[in-house]
């Protein structure tokens, strides 16, 4: 314990001195830029960089490569909360009651609750990678297909009881999500499906062009209906900050979503998206007022935010303490890394321990930093809503477009990026939500390989999925999670009831 | 000032005509390209050839990598394809280039470009985790003979791709028959390795670069790795041959122009990269990368290319995953 704090320390003064903080600050700010700009994620944002990273040093290179994942992370709600056009996966969540509260003219607690959460869920995940950072990393490794699976029912049946009163739906958009994210070369067995000749197709969907189509395109066809236009310009801002009330409400939200955030940012392959839809739809579930979610909730945005944040910490273990980079970010890093003459693994803590504890260290200073740049440049951005929308919503296309050429470099995916906005309006008007379709459309390729895997593992036996109290202990929360609404409803018939009598 | 006109004015429009047969070849920024994504082996590669390049100024004009992604390359191969005479693009491929055309994915194969050079190589290796009852290669191949679903092998690229070929080959060549049965289990998540850790796959064959973390730690071990011969800084390591298999894998990276290439701009690129594998520049980032030097110039490339495409053809055939030619 003290050992560790005496590293802690240590780390603090390797990257406290004049130049690393500059870097962190640096990357901090780029990515925020980058992660508020749709299609350009810190993978892309890190790899342009590299290059001017290797006259850094190592330590330098690692932080400034670190906060500009950092910042992406705190960057990337920003346009979900203004425009409705999340940057990447992760800040899906952040719409769902973000954009309500910014259309409800708050957008100036949405865009500080969601600095300070990501601000705290930052830090928490900084306590636990100091303290558990191996721990975890070895707990990491009892997921096999198996369990993977059984994660990915539990995130999927969680997001879709999201519409209460509607699982019917939920699970419709889930149904929908999973046939989409089947499109592409099946790894397994190497054959091409649903690809219909086009290359581009092979590497299956990018989920940006599902996300952008479902949110940025139909905000901006909505528009297009004279009759539901109803956004109003906001022309006075307050200051960027939150009620004492919010605050209070929003406190334990925070400190409760973002362990499991972090834990889900272990698990290679899992990601962002997944640790803020599961916060998400977690706080839903343990709200008294379900019915406000979606409405321009603050917990509802809080706690995704927090999640996310926590899980882009964890999201580090796997790559600094066994070598496996479990995300493009991470890969990217770890290249670099090997390009500075490190080599990622479980002897990186005994051969540099300088670089490890700088690293720490910086994503306690990376955070502070990144929230006092969010602050102030939030409330620059949220003059966006002072736009009128003639010009605001092409601008909001123009954006959606340029995001999804910069993914592959290539115009081939507007196709479906109109298709998945006009999919996206014909959902909107039956009232199915787009949420399970979307996470269904990430983990559903992941969850599809992982059941076929285990069972090709175990020889085609059905044991191997509840041979592990992990497994179990999921399926036992999910069979929870379906059961929780139909008692809900029960003890409401049986509480109003007697009453009205 | 007229006089420096007359001379200036015929000698600019000269180089705008001849910008490609002309001695200032390059005069206009490359276009480099990653068929994949950030991160990866291909980006990796061309991003380290782009900078000893810039670094040792063999190459003045500016080299921007872009990533064009899809189709396990097939994508930017139709780009090339599509550009078939430009002078300014190069781009990066491995194996995959071969493997692409032949499991049918696309019709182009590498005889729509200009094979400039091979450079390095990366080795498959075969890894167990440190407590494995596999002792060695032989274990596993008397495994595989008793029974060849009886081992899960693990791999980060889909069926019948580097990976699973690498393994089937020396599998084959040890005597195991039946290799359509083999138990392999792709990874393209990249959790692999994590799952070999957690003891829920027997073997995991990728490239040995990949596995230095964990063999340092001495959490897993190397089985063999498919080098010709043994490659400095892997000691202790046995080769697939020196563990009895007499069996080569090549992970090798090179890079091409387009089909249609200009005459010139094919033998400045040819004599540059020869260049560079000669500097010091290029050995340290292929020390830091672990790659292990195999340059080849273009017309050796390309015949080594249509032998590879041999053999990986009769592999693929006899797995069934061949595509009607």
């Amino acid at each position: 314990m003290i050992e560790i704090l005496q590293n802690l320390a240590y780390g603090f003064t390797i990257c406290l001195t004049p130049e690393n903080l500059l870097y962190v600050t640096l990357g901090g700010a780029v990515g925020t830029v980058i992660g508020m700009l749709p299609g350009l994620g810190p993978a892309t944002g890190v790899a342009v960089l590299l290059p001017m990273t290797y006259f850094m040093g190592p330590t330098g290179a690692l932080i400034t490569m670190c906060g500009i994942y950092y910042g992406a992370m705190f960057g990337g709600s920003r346009a979900s909360i203004l425009l409705n056009t999340p940057g990447d996966g992760a800040a899906v969540a952040a719409c769902f009651d973000g954009y309500p509260m910014a259309r409800n003219g708050k957008a100036e607690s949405a865009l500080a609750i969601s600095a300070i959460a990501s601000f705290i869920g930052g830090l928490i995940g900084a306590v636990i990678f100091v303290f558990a950072a191996v721990y975890v990393a070895r707990f990491a490794l009892r997921f096999g297909p198996g369990e993977y699976f059984a994660l990915m029912i539990f995130a999927l049946v969680a997001t879709a009881s999201l519409s209460r009163g509607n699982l019917l739906r939920g699970l419709v958009s889930t149904a929908m999500g999973l046939m989409v994210s089947t499109i592409g070369l099946d790894g397994l067995t190497g054959v091409d499906r649903y690809t219909f000749g086009f290359l581009e197709l092979m590497g299956g969907l990018d989920f940006l062009i599902v996300i952008i189509g479902f949110y940025a395109l139909v905000e901006v066809y909505k528009c297009a209906n004279p009759k539901t236009v109803t956004r109003q310009v906001q022309t006075k801002f307050g200051p960027i900050w939150i009620t004492k009330e919010e605050w209070r409400r929003c406190l334990m939200p925070i400190l409760r979503q973002a362990p499991i955030g972090f834990l889900i940012g272990v698990l290679p392959g899992a990601g962002g998206t997944m640790a803020s839809m599961m916060a998400y739809s977690n706080e839903k579930q343990l709200s008294k007022t379900p019915e406000a979610f979606g409405k321009g909730e603050i917990v509802g945005l809080a706690a995704p935010e927090s999640a996310n944040n926590a899980c882009s910490i964890g999201a580090l273990i796997p790559m600094l303490t066994l070598g496996i980079p479990g995300s493009g970010v991470t890969a990217v890093m770890m290249g670099a890394l090997l390009m500075l003459g490190l080599q990622p693994g479980p002897t990186l803590f005994q051969d540099h321990p300088d670089i490890v504890w700088g690293l720490t260290a910086s994503m306690f200073v990376g955070n502070i930093i990144c929230a006092i740049i969010n602050l102030p440049l939030a409330s620059l951005l949220v003059r966006v809503l002072s736009v009128p929308g003639r010009i605001l919503y092409p601008s909001v296309l123009g954006l959606a477009y340029l995001g999804i050429y910069a993914i592959s470099d290539s115009a081939f995916d507007f196709y479906p990026l109109i298709l998945f906005g006009l999919l996206g309006l014909v959902l909107d008007f039956l009232d199915i939500p787009t949420s399970p379709f979307i996470l269904a459309a990430i983990v559903g390729n992941m969850m599809e390989t992982n059941f076929r895997r285990a069972l090709k593992m175990s020889g085609g036996d059905m044991g191997v999925f509840v041979n592990s109290s992990i497994s179990i202990v999921l399926y036992l929360l999910t069979i929870i999670i379906l059961l929780l609404p139909l008692y809900r409803s029960w003890r409401a018939r049986h509480t109003t009831v007697p009453s009205a009598v | 000032m007229l006089k420096v006109a007359k001379y200036l004015l015929p000698a600019l429009v000269a180089g705008f005509a001849f910008s490609a047969s002309a001695a200032d070849y390059p005069s206009r920024p490359m276009e480099f390209i990653a068929p994949a994504g950030a991160g990866g082996g291909w980006d990796t590669t061309i991003r380290a050839v782009a900078k000893v390049l810039s670094d040792t100024g063999l190459v003045k004009v500016p080299m921007p990598v872009t990533n064009k992604p899809g189709g396990g390359g097939g994508v930017n191969l139709a780009y090339m394809t599509q550009k078939a005479k430009s002078d300014t693009i190069v781009s990066v491929y491995s194996p995959p280039l071969l493997l692409i055309n032949l499991s049918g994915t696309t019709p182009l194969s590498y005889k729509n470009t200009t094979p400039l050079a091979r450079l390095i190589s990366d080795y498959e290796a075969f890894a167990v985790k440190a407590d494995s009852p596999y002792k060695d290669l032989n274990d596993v191949i008397e495994a595989l003979k008793k029974d060849p679903g009886s081992v899960s092998i693990g791999g980060t690229s889909a069926a019948g791709s580097m990976d699973h070929l690498a393994f089937v080959q020396v599998a084959k060549a040890a005597g195991v028959n039946d290799i359509k049965k083999l138990n392999y289990i792709s990874y393209q998540d990249g959790s692999s390795l994590a799952q070999l850790l957690g003891g829920h796959l027997d073997i995991l064959s990728t490239g040995i670069t990949e596995l230095l973390g964990q063999l340092k730690s001495g959490d897993i071990r190397v089985l063999c790795y498919t080098a010709p011969k043994p490659v400095a800084g892997r000691e202790g390591i046995p080769t697939c041959r020196e563990a009895g298999v007499p069996v080569d894998f090549l992970n090798w990276r090179g890079l091409f122009g387009t089909e249609k290439m200009p005459e010139a701009a094919v033998k400045y690129w040819r004599d540059t990269l020869g260049k560079m594998v000669q500097t010091k520049e290029w050995a340290d980032a292929r020390a830091q990368y672990g790659w292990d030097d195999s340059y080849l110039d273009g017309p050796e490339f390309e015949k080594f290319l249509e032998q590879s495409n041999e053999e990986y053809k009769g592999m693929l055939s006899e797995l069934g995953m061949l595509a009607a030619q």
